[in-house]
């Protein structure tokens, strides 16, 4: 007992001196926060298999202005409240510059804590609008906002002619976003809406739901919010025999709804950021992330490694690591990214970003509809 | 026709999912009846229950069994013993030595329990949803009328036999049997009852393993009606099912029952003529009002002083 004591005791303090040499060593951090645990961990994957590649590959092209870059990394479970915590430990951490967060629900309360610190922060997956609404100076995304999104998901179900829809969501800031600008479009291009209505996040019996869905007799549901709610309603639509087609955002295009819905999962609407994966002038990059025993072709992991490079791009660009000139330096420039060429607008949004339709397979496999 | 169709589909939906939080509740209440506190840990057996469940049946699979029988049996023998054995294990651990104090004390200990159970799923099983695979598929469809089809799936059925089966042998144990008369002894009266000769803490250790046990059935049949388990889910389980046990009364067993049909039935109710969204705020709303109006619940019976 004696011994394995006196063992850690050594550890810790052989890694606090490595920490501390280090910082001496003037290297740049670079935090990463996203869900680590939680039900959407499978996400932050994506978002941290992204920001790591990207530093990797700085570092080995001789990182940032000759420093290094460092990668920091925080679990906010996509809990707001843990999102809050993070923020607070990344700012006494003395970290600059942030890959982060992941829900929108989580980046809004950690943003107002970024701008008032001055710390750069840079949103590989949030798309609610109102992160980027109130005016901060130091807020960036590399996706596109759900009023985009929406547009794209409503005129689709529009050009099918439906007869009647429901429209879904989890009552969470992303999900009834997204279901909300959904709702709009729809009602101008004169869809009847039979259903507008929020379930609970977490919730596990969804069947009453369903046999009202079954009753309204609706063509199209669309569903606002994550995965794991939507794989359940999937499966429990398949058991009460409920023939509508359903379609979601990004949310819930991934594989682990295959896991929780089978083959109810078959013939999902999913709107998705376009494959960047698939690009001719990705392919280096895509190699080396197989290359890692890595999957490239999840949503948010291109995006993740844009931001990592951004963030880079705007330190060269402004010549220094003061968060609010790199901000100025991504205003006004504009980047050559895995995404596509970057160029920002005021509020700190992508000027262009643009969503398909894909259809989900029972596999995990997707196909472009348009 | 249509309109009274899905009434009673909404009333199906209700009940098969009323009768599982009335399985979870008969641990809260036979607790709460024998040693007058609130297990805050059972949600958490229950969820316990599921996993072990879902393992057995990945295992089996991993094995080639495929006789669905033998799956559930399997299944259903894991999860139970795995339960029981927790269920008495945290009598033993953390309620046990500080019985007799003040209430508040085994409570905190109770929600520490909860904490730490959830949490060493989380760092076990890891936080994601897992998917339970579909065992029992298919159904009867009845009465179309007008595009609605009624649907009673056999998973349906089996919920509500098993629940049914489990309900009535723990009612002849209870009245029947001699550690069943030893419970209702204890219930009415600890002290008194040790002092006749009857060793209370084997008593109330049964009472854990009984409730574990029941919990267990409940975290099988609900991992397979919904489709998916996580570390969490045991948390909003348990809160409903004490919810039921209270509407019910809470330390009667028929209450427990009640109190579980009910409550489910004004969820789906609440679902289908409302919106999804009031749910969880008409099942709150009824135990308020439950608590202003009849404190003891719908079966309890008022709480006499012991001189």
């Amino acid at each position: 007992m004696r011994t394995s004591v006196k063992k850690l005791a050594s550890a810790v303090s052989t890694s606090i001196a490595l920490m501390a040499a280090g910082q001496a060593a003037a290297e740049i951090q670079i935090g990463i926060a996203g869900p680590m645990t939680g039900p959407v961990a499978q996400y932050g994957d994506m978002q941290f298999a992204g920001a790591r590649m990207a530093i990797e590959q700085i570092n080995a092209n001789g990182g940032v202005m000759g420093e290094e870059l460092v990668a920091v990394e925080y679990d906010d479970v996509c809990d707001p409240k843990q999102a809050v915590t993070v923020a607070n430990s990344l700012v006494n951490d003395g970290v600059r510059f942030v890959v982060g967060h992941l829900c929108s629900s989580s980046t809004q309360p950690a943003s107002d804590i970024y701008e008032d610190e001055g710390i750069l922060m840079v949103t590989p997956a949030s798309t609610s609008p109102e992160i980027t609404e109130r005016g901060y100076e130091l807020v960036f995304r590399t996706i596109g906002l759900d009023s985009m999104q929406g547009p794209v998901a409503g005129n689709y179900i529009a050009s099918q002619n439906p007869e009647r829809v429901a429209i879904v969501h989890d009552k969470q800031q992303y999900g009834e976003g997204i279901a909300t600008a959904v709702r709009d479009t729809l009602k101008d291009q004169g869809v009847e809406i039979a259903m507008f209505e929020g379930i609970t996040a977490g919730d596990k019996d969804f069947s009453s739901l369903v046999t009202k869905l079954k009753q309204a007799d609706v063509d199209y549901v669309y569903y606002g919010g994550y995965h794991p709610e939507l794989g359940l309603i999937l499966r429990q639509a398949r058991q009460a025999d409920l023939d509508a087609k359903f379609m979601g955002p990004e949310g819930v295009g991934n594989k682990d709804i295959n896991t929780i819905a089978g083959e109810a999962a078959e013939g999902l609407l999913v709107t998705l950021p376009p494959s960047f994966d698939k690009k001719a002038e990705n392919q280096e990059l895509v190699k080396a992330f197989q290359d890692k025993g890595e999957d490239p072709s999840g949503p948010f992991v291109l995006t993740s490694y844009t931001a990592v490079q951004l963030i880079a791009d705007g330190i060269e660009q402004a010549e220094s690591t003061d968060p609010f000139e790199v901000a100025e330096a991504l205003r006004s420039g504009s980047f050559q990214t895995p995404i596509g060429a970057v160029q920002y607008d005021q509020a700190g949004d992508l000027k262009s970003f643009e969503f398909v339709v894909y259809e989900w397979h029972s596999d995990g496999s997707k196909t472009p509809v348009n | 026709m249509q309109d009274l169709l899905y009434f009673f589909q909404q009333l199906i939906n209700g009940l098969t999912i009323g009768s599982t939080y009335a399985l979870i509740a008969i641990g809260y209440t036979m607790v709460y009846g024998i040693i007058g506190m609130i297990n805050f840990a059972h949600g958490e057996i229950y969820m316990i229950g599921a996993y072990t469940a879902l393992i057995a049946i990945t295992g089996l699979a991993s094995f080639g069994v495929a006789w669905l029988p033998l799956i559930l049996i399997v299944a259903l023998i894991c999860a139970m013993l795995v339960s029981s054995s927790m269920g008495w294990a945290v009598e033993r651990v953390a309620y046990r030595p500080v019985r007799g104090r003040h209430r508040l004390i085994p409570l905190i200990s109770a929600i520490g329990m909860s904490i730490f159970l959830q949490n060493y799923v989380h760092l076990a099983q890891g936080s994601r949803n897992i998917g339970f695979p579909a065992l029992i598929e298919g159904g009867f469809q009845f009465g179309s009328s007008e595009g609605f089809q009624m649907s009673l799936s056999y998973m349906q059925i089996t919920i509500f036999v098993t629940t049914l089966v489990c309900m009535t042998v723990l009612s002849l144990f209870i009245s029947r049997s001699r550690t069943g008369r030893a419970c209702r002894a204890v219930s009415q009266d600890l002290g008194m009852a040790n002092l006749l000769g009857i060793d209370t803490n084997r008593i109330i250790s049964a009472t854990f393993v009984i409730g574990a046990a029941l919990a267990a059935v409940a975290g099988l049949l609900l991992g397979m009606y919904y489709g998916s388990v996580d570390p969490l889910f045991g948390f909003i389980a348990g809160l409903k099912a004490f919810t039921a046990a209270v509407l019910g009364g809470i330390g009667s067993i028929p209450g427990a029952m009640l109190g579980g049909l009910i409550l489910g039935v004004a969820e789906s109710m609440t679902s289908g003529y409302l919106s999804g969204e009031y749910k969880d705020v008409i099942s709150f709303s009824l135990l308020i009002l439950i608590l202003l109006f009849k404190p003891t619940g719908l079966l309890g019976k008022p709480e006499v002083e012991k001189i």
